[in-house]
């Protein structure tokens, strides 16, 4: 497992993990940040990224993107 | 009897503009999640007693933002008769999430799938029979958009409300967890209305701390309850939170494949991606931000032959204020004969002081067009995006930069624009900062002493957009050091809307509500405090008796000024004039110039004050001018921002710590340049030293250890549930 940030622009991969347990583990699911979902990567800059995850486009800054593991 | 139907949904999927086509009304519409925050209530078209309720939008009821602490409790206190779900077809699995857990509230839910217009270009077919079958409620297509289908939801979720009706509850959960809510319905039954039972059971089941505080249960029923939630999580091997989340998706994912049909495979890149690869790509992010933000002051506020905003304010200024207003109107009312002083007013006080005003509002508005267009294609969400790694620096979000954005027009949108920040501390902070961007009532200010003593260079501006943004980043490492900000910017999650056309109604709305604002002070406050002005220079005691005085020095409003002025004497400008403007600048940061032009006693002002630069060089020094100028932009900001920033912050105490801050900053800020100028003139006393331990202070403040940097490590977003 490794965290999303190490995911290359245009890359889906598929969420193996959401570390933490609070509400922004919480948050992140209630955007479709779950196990087994897929994600695409659109785009990164320095660790924050823009990645889609059930249809929508959501943007996540380093330290969140590192709770999701993959 | 009336009925209220509340609009409910994801943020971005159409709730307001839903809202505004069925009642008629016209709420600001913002292709960016959060635009709003307050919830709203209109009545139907042609239905009196049915009352729309706009909501704020939700991801889901377990609140996190601001948001969605209003948007729940109101539904779950208030009860609305029925809920009017919106669902964004273009991404109905998300949307879905939330209506899982609108139907367990026990009140009738109708679910509206908007944007049908786009969910048949991409080609994906909804069958809503089949959608409403598996959720146990009535679901209808719409596109609010375009007014299709907008009248019959309303009038399914009417029809809904009548009958009272709730739906069977769908079997959203897998046989064990379904039987830990059965038994926790069980214990509880009786202290909670039947029908809200589940909602309440569940939310237990979740260890929801909201819900166990509220039903206030007794410890061995806590105990029972616990056993069973364990006993479940054992099985399944994940904490309960997350088996609740888990189940809903994939109970939504089995509800999908029956009933949607999609083109594309989600995967596929579409337009909207595209345009992001290349829009937030790494290296090319920052160039595209910077050349798209000077192109917008360029047109907005520059001095070339695409500036458009420049052009009309020009023409304001010298055509409309000067020849045909001013010019005209003091020939012809001296031609009626009317009495010198009713000339003096309107010519003197009203015409300078509302002229100077007006003049500014072309290059407002353009300056808002342009903002409002970057906000309804999208681009806005992905400035955030953008800025975030910058402004986390010093301890703020990129969520702060909207605002300010914003701000760079009007403080008072750019204060309220602070809204879609979830963390409380990064809320408070933005709001506390935001004041310093030198607005555009501003401007004239710094027009004012760039032309009157600085050979009109256009350093003077510039140099106020860096002291401005300075005291921004100034104040976010200062403030984030202290015990009231401490702790790290809350983690940035945003979702971005998909680029689309901009919709001409949504932008010349924008425009218009905050152009708006700014003209309504033109004609209210700056009209009244133009006339009170004009008298209070105008007229005075000589030798005890009271009357018009010749020279505004022995004016009622030099009496008053000279009491305060010598507040302002460590700063360079203790003049009685200087003290008045500054205070009129309160009312309105225009007011300095108008003020100045009233007190000059010239007939008009343009702008930027052109007429009165020889009398203002007279009274000022470059220095003293530079130190009046620092301390005008950073002060506190007029009333009207003032009064924003208490509705925000929503509290007395916070209010005062900004608005205290803000004025101290300024001080501080001013009297040290002034103060430290004056060594090179050759002056060296009491002032010099004072500043020198207030330059010593603030660059201590600055780089000062951070002694709560690792003392918290969750980030409370949750503290704003707790008011
Ligand atoms: N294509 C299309 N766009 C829509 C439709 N309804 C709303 N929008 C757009 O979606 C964006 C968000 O709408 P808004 O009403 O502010 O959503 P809210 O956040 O739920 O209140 C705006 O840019 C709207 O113009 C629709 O039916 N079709
Ligand atoms: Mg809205």
């Amino acid at each position: 497992m490794m965290p999303l940030t190490m995911a290359q622009p245009g890359q889906t991969v598929v969420i193996r993990k959401v570390t933490g347990k609070d509400e922004v583990r919480q948050h992140l699911a209630e955007l479709g940040f779950v196990v087994e979902e897929a994600v695409t990567v659109i785009s990164v800059i320095g660790g924050n990224l823009i990645c889609k995850v059930k249809d929508s486009r959501v943007a996540l800054n380093r330290d969140m993107a590192c709770r999701i593991m993959i | 009897m009336s009925i209220t139907i509340a609009l409910a949904g994801n943020p971005n999927s159409g709730k307001t503009t839903l809202f505004n086509d069925l009642t008629g009304s016209s709420q600001y519409v913002g292709n960016w999640p959060g635009v709003t925050v307050e919830k709203k209530e209109g009545r139907l078209k042609g239905h009196k007693d049915v009352v729309i309720q706009d909501l704020p939008g939700i991801y889901s009821l377990s609140p996190y933002t601001l948001e969605e602490v209003v948007a729940r409790s109101y539904l779950v206190k208030e009860k609305p008769d029925a809920i009017l779900n919106i669902v964004d077809g273009t991404n109905i699995e998300r949307n879905l999430y939330l209506t899982t857990q609108l139907i367990e509230l026990g009140i009738p839910v109708v679910v509206a799938v908007n944007m049908m217009d786009l969910v048949r270009k991409n080609g994906d077919r909804i069958d809503t029979n089949k959608l409403g079958e598996a959720l146990g409620c009535k679901v209808v297509e719409m596109s609010a958009l375009k007014g299709q289908g907008s009248l019959e939801a309303a009038e399914a979720a009417i029809a809904a409300a009548q009958e009272k009706k709730q739906g069977e509850h769908p079997h959203v959960f897998t046989g064990s967890v379904e039987h830990a809510i059965a038994h926790i319905e069980e214990s509880i039954q009786g202290r909670v209305d039947a029908q809200v039972l589940r909602w309440h059971a569940v939310k237990l089941f979740e260890r929801d701390e909201k819900e166990l505080q509220e039903l206030q249960l007794a410890q061995d029923l806590k105990t029972h309850i616990e056993q069973h939630i364990a006993d479940c999580e054992k099985e399944l091997d994940d904490d309960a939170e997350s088996i609740i989340t888990n189940q809903r998706y994939a109970y939504i994912s089995r509800v999908i494949d029956r009933a949607v049909k999609k083109k594309a495979s989600r995967h596929a890149l579409s337009v909207s991606d595209k345009i992001d690869r290349i829009v937030t790509n790494r290296i090319l992010a920052l160039p595209i931000f910077v050349v798209v933000m000077w192109a917008v002051y360029t047109i907005a506020m520059g001095g070339t032959k695409v500036s458009i905003g420049t052009m009309a304010t020009d023409w304001t200024n010298d055509v409309l204020v000067s020849e045909w207003i001013c010019g005209n109107l003091g020939a012809w009312m001296e031609a009626i004969g009317c009495a010198p002083w009713l000339t003096g007013l309107v010519v003197d006080g009203i015409v300078a002081g509302v002229g100077a005003v007006i003049g500014f509002v072309p290059q407002m508005l353009v300056l808002f067009f342009l903002l409002a267009i970057l906000e309804d294609v999208g681009y806005m969400a992905r400035i955030a995006f953008i800025m975030d790694r910058i402004f986390r620096r010093f301890g703020l979000s990129g969520k702060s930069f909207i605002p300010m954005l914003v701000a760079t027009g009007c403080g008072v949108p750019g204060i309220m624009a602070s809204r879609t920040i979830e963390n409380d501390r990064d809320r408070k902070m933005t709001i506390m900062t935001t004041g310093f961007i030198p607005c555009g009532a501003k401007m004239p200010i710094i027009g004012l002493f760039a032309g009157a003593l600085f050979g009109g260079s256009g350093w003077i501006a510039t140099s106020a957009y860096f002291i401005g943004v300075g005291a921004v980043i100034v104040s976010g490492i200062i403030l984030k050091k202290t015990k009231l900000f401490a702790g790290d910017p809350a983690p940035f999650v945003m979702e971005l809307p998909a680029y689309h056309i901009p919709s001409a109604k949504n932008v010349l709305h924008a425009t218009w509500e905050r152009g708006w604002s700014f003209i309504k002070r033109a004609g209210t406050v700056i009209l009244a405090s133009s006339v009170v002005l004009w008298f209070l220079q105008g007229f005075g005691f000589v030798d005890g008796v009271f009357g018009m005085v010749e020279d505004n020095n022995t004016s009622l409003l030099a009496s008053v000024g000279n009491v305060v002025a010598p507040v302002f004497a460590p700063l360079g400008f203790g003049t009685w004039q200087g003290a008045v403007a500054t205070f009129t600048g309160l009312i309105a940061k225009e007011n300095v110039v108008a003020t100045f032009g009233v007190l000059y006693g010239f007939a008009e002002v343009a702008e930027d004050g052109a007429e009165i630069w020889t009398l203002l060089a007279g009274d000022f020094t470059a220095l003293t001018a530079y130190s009046f100028m620092i301390f005008n932009l950073l002060c506190a900001p007029c009333f009207a921002a003032i009064g924003a920033i208490k509705r925000e912050m929503n509290n007395a105490k916070w209010t005062w710590i900004a608005i205290g801050y803000m004025c101290g900053f300024a001080y501080v800020v001013a009297m040290i340049v002034y103060q430290l100028g004056m060594v090179f003139a050759g002056h060296f006393g009491v002032g010099t030293v004072v500043a020198l331990l207030l330059l010593a202070g603030l660059v201590y403040l600055l780089l000062r250890k951070n002694k709560y940097q690792d003392s918290e490590l969750r980030v409370p977003v949750r503290s704003v549930a707790a008011k």
